[in-house]
């Protein structure tokens, strides 16, 4: 590839942009590593084993649960001639919007031993006590994993639905040419084709999962997320909240790393993926057996949540609510607003960059950028406090002593380090979708407007941005709606008194008031709707 | 004719790899050139290298007096005034085929650019088009905008990547006279690459063979087809079959035959590759197979048909010799190909022998 310009500035700007992104968690894992050793020995007497046993059970159990509904949903959708496949086909995609803590919420409300579903049970069979029979006991860890796993699954699903639909059929009749059946040709040639695909997609559940902060505190399963947080939150100790954060981060690096080599060399790309396929036609009994697998997975995975939110909006909704609803959500809508358009901008500075700059590392700003998405939410918020309060004490300092008044903690005490740990967290994203979308701009358009005598700035603005703008808006939604979820890194930086939706939700759940914050709950799952929307559109139109 | 572009000692590295070596080309004003080599012998990076998106390591490029590209002066390609034609065309699909046109002449006034793009939308038969969106278009159309945005901003010099490569075979001769035509019609000097030997007969002035990041040879395309220098550039172009010989002082001897080519004093070689066109071979009175114990040499059989295919003007056979124990095993020539309207049968034998002319000979195979 020949690459067209060379301008120094637009190398300068890219690098410092792409440090700027890492230096916080880069701060942090020097000052976690050089914590003091008598800290970690402290934490390995005390409490660190137990976090770190629960944090990899949580996600083992979660990965596997995951794989078990996401590999044989998609399995089922792609070759067989299930009934309503049409409609299930996008449905399992749907708790993907649902966050995991308010399944959590709803179903320990419903199958606690104070909920309905005990309650009833109780009264037909006559049972009066909790020694009178035995019951899933949610609140526990296999509780958890269960909860994530309902609304994780579907990145499995998604992924290898894909793989499973990208197939180059030729290979799959190639084999029944050669005598194998529908169901063994699954199980000995797209299956094991699939295998890139289900690795990406289990690890992006690995990192959801090892993210998690507000599923696992509400059932009171200490892991490392809810450590951190209590670390920091309860006993003021930056050193130590650090030093486990940097554990956490070095097991997610471990995941990114495996990750990428077990994908390293595993291309297999399909020239002809849409030759009819032969489904593998369903018994009745499979059928009904099949149909209820998927459909207990889009009922307790989104609609019964759902159902139980709009039950809750319609009993317990005030104006009070409404006001408080309209003030957090414009919180929200501002940090999310900022962090997507900043974002975005950064992405196409990057990804344009790498496209269009002859600098030989072209690509390493962009990549380095992009790592942010792998930190877990409470990981970077330990990273802007410990990277942005000794600048905010700088600057105090400095304005003290040029005379001025102390301005206070404008960095780490204000929106900025929200926004900026929103920035580095979803730039990945954005740089994800800018970048598939600069790849589909053919090479030779890059030449074009220079051979008809246009310059850099004329052919970004008249050629390449224009050509992107959808992508962009795309990239934009993503980043928005992600920013609007987002809640363990806005719950340690939000400034006081500052409320978004997802915070104010946690709260309410925390304190088993959910119903007072049903509007924003399902307000938050309807935009989470929206990249699914998004991404299920862009799916048909390949 | 004045040299429109002149090219001298160029070399270009990709990736530390040389894909250009000193070389050296000038093409006058209003010429067409056909650049020709296999792929990978650098012809598209020449084209590179001339618009200005690959950086020479050494070397001059100079276009009408103005150095674009030495050792001081690195001219970048939107102030080169080359246009280029991409193999894919590079139409931009946000715009409308007008203002596709338009894009490389904003800088003229709002009724110089429109005057400009009249002409061109009639000159090119695009008028009913030009609000359309590019996909709303024939690949041929298509290639007329490509054509017509090139030429809008009045370049010194087009440059055409494989132009006619996604054409329909049918309609390719018909569009290249035309385009022909046209280039000629705004005097327009031109280089084209390609990979078909029959477009550049078609399309250029003048051409060039290349390999390995060398030219091989620049001439027109009849002096080239009639002379060409050197056994690659034969082979490349498949002027015609070689037929090895063996030449001592008194002339060659191959299996059709002794041939009138000596050794001059002093040469050292001893033997050739003979190129061999189809109208210079003679394909005498059919043998019958029991004659080969015929002691007349003149009427000995002296090569096999391997392969026949049908032609419109008769039939086209791939010959060899005949293989027996006293064949001379360096002497065996295979692939000859010779066009006749008698039909033959697989594996028949024959008698072949070259009409005597001005024999074309090269010693060496390799470079």
């Amino acid at each position: 590839m020949i690459a067209l310009h060379n301008s120094k500035t637009w190398t300068y700007s890219s690098y410092l942009i792409a440090l700027v992104l890492m230096v916080p968690v880069l701060v942090m894992l020097v000052g976690g590593i050089s914590a003091s050793t008598q800290l970690f020995a402290h934490l390995w007497q005390t409490v660190l084993p137990t976090y770190l046993e629960n944090t990899v059970i949580l996600a083992f159990l979660v990965v596997l649960l995951s794989l078990i509904f996401g590999v044989l949903s998609a399995a089922i959708i792609t070759q067989t001639d299930i009934v309503f496949k049409k409609q299930l086909r996008w449905l399992l995609l749907l708790p993907l919007a649902m966050p995991a803590y308010l399944v959590a919420y709803l179903y320990t409300d419903l199958f606690d031993y104070a909920g309905p579903v005990q309650r009833s049970l109780r009264t037909w069979f006559g049972w009066q006590s909790p020694n009178d029979y035995w019951f899933f006991d949610i609140r526990t860890l296999p509780g958890a994993a269960l909860m994530l796993a309902l609304v994780l699954f579907p990145y499995i699903y998604m992924l290898t639905r894909g793989a499973f639909e990208q197939q180059d059929q030729n290979l799959i009749r190639a084999s029944r040419l050669l005598g194998l059946t529908a169901k063994q040709s699954f199980f000995k040639v797209a299956l094991p084709l699939a295998r890139p695909a289900i690795a990406v997609a289990a690890s992006l559940v690995l990192m959801e999962t090892l993210a998690d902060f507000a599923t696992v505190q509400y059932f009171s399963v200490h892991t490392l997320t809810t450590a951190i947080y209590d670390t920091w939150l309860g006993y003021g100790d930056l050193g130590a909240a650090n030093a486990l954060a940097s554990v956490l981060m070095l097991l997610v690096l471990f995941v990114v790393l495996a990750e990428q080599r077990s994908r390293a060399g595993l291309r297999h790309q399909s020239a002809r993926p849409n030759l009819q396929r032969e489904l593998i036609k369903l018994s009745s009994s499979q059928q009904v057996m099949a149909s209820f697998f998927c459909w207990a997975l889009v009922i307790f995975g989104f609609l019964l949540p759902l159902a139980l939110l709009i039950v809750m909006a319609v009993e317990y909704s005030n104006v009070a609510q409404l006001s408080v609803l309209i003030s957090t959500g414009i919180n929200s809508l501002k940090i999310s607003v900022i962090a997507a358009t900043v974002a975005v901008l950064i992405a196409l500075s990057l990804g344009l960059y790498q496209r269009l700059h002859s600098d030989k590392y072209r690509q390493l700003p962009q990549q380095i950028s992009g790592f942010g998405y792998a930190i877990p939410g409470t990981v970077l918020a330990m990273a802007m406090l410990s990277t942005l309060g000794p600048i905010d004490h700088w600057l105090n300092g400095v304005a003290e002593f040029l005379g001025f008044a102390a301005p206070g903690l404008i960095l780490s005490g204000s929106l900025f380090a929200i926004i900026f740990a929103l920035v580095v967290r979803f730039s990945a994203i954005a740089n994800g979708t800018i970048i598939s979308g600069i790849k589909q701009i053919p090479q030779s358009l890059d030449y074009a407007p220079a051979s008809l005598g246009v310059n850099l700035t004329g052919s970004l603005t008249k050629v390449h941005l224009p050509i992107l703008t959808p992508t962009i808006v795309v990239a934009w939604l993503l980043v928005f709606v992600e920013a609007m979820k987002e809640l363990p890194a806005v719950l340690l930086l939000r400034p006081f008194n500052f409320e978004t939706l997802s915070s104010q939700i946690y709260q309410l759940i925390s304190d088993e008031m959910l119903e007072q914050g049903a509007l924003g709950a399902i307000l938050i799952v309807l935009f989470g709707l929206l990249p699914i929307v998004l991404l299920n559109k862009s799916k048909e139109e390949v | 004719m004045t040299a429109l572009l002149s090219i001298q000692q160029l070399s270009v590295k990709l990736q530390d790899k040389e894909v250009l070596s000193s070389l050296d080309l000038t093409l006058n004003a209003g010429d067409i050139l056909g650049l020709v080599g296999a792929s990978g012998c650098g012809k598209t990076t020449l084209l590179n290298a001339i618009a200005g998106f690959s950086k020479p390591s050494t070397g001059q490029i100079v276009i009408d007096g103005k150095v674009l590209s030495d050792k001081q002066h690195y001219v970048p390609a939107e102030n080169r005034q080359v246009g280029m034609i991409f193999q894919d065309y590079a139409l931009f699909p946000h715009l409308t085929v007008k203002e596709n046109i338009a894009f490389g002449i904003a800088q003229l006034t709002q009724t110089e650019q429109q005057q400009q793009i009249d002409s061109l939308l009639t000159i090119l038969k695009l008028n009913d088009y030009q609000n359309s969106y590019i996909h709303q278009l024939s690949g041929g159309q298509q290639q007329r905008v490509a054509i017509a945005r090139a030429l809008a901003p009045k370049p010194k010099l087009l440059l055409l990547d494989e132009p006619f490569s996604n054409i329909d075979a049918r309609l390719r001769n018909e569009l290249m006279v035309e385009i022909r035509q046209l280039l000629k019609q705004f005097d327009m000097t031109a280089i084209f690459v390609t990979h078909n030997k029959d477009e550049v007969f078609t399309f250029a002035d003048k051409m060039a063979v290349m390999a390995q990041g060398k030219l091989l040879q620049f001439d027109t395309p009849s002096i080239i087809c009639q002379a060409p220098n050197s056994y690659q550039v034969a082979d490349f172009l498949q002027l015609g079959s070689w037929l090895p010989c063996n030449v001592d002082e008194n002339g060659a001897q191959s299996l059709l035959g002794n041939l009138d080519i000596s050794a001059e004093h002093g040469t050292q070689f001893s033997k050739v590759h003979l190129l061999v066109k189809p109208s210079q071979l003679i394909l005498n009175t059919l043998v019958d197979e029991n004659s080969d114990t015929n002691t007349n040499t003149n009427t000995k059989p002296n090569a096999q048909v391997d392969y026949i295919s049908v032609t419109e003007q008769g039939y086209h056979y791939s010959l060899s010799n005949i293989d027996s124990p006293s064949t001379d095993q360096s002497l065996a020539f295979s692939k000859l190909s010779l066009y006749s309207d008698i039909a033959l049968s697989l594996k028949q034998h024959v008698q072949l022998s070259i009409i005597p002319h001005n024999f074309l000979y090269f010693t060496n195979r390799g470079v």
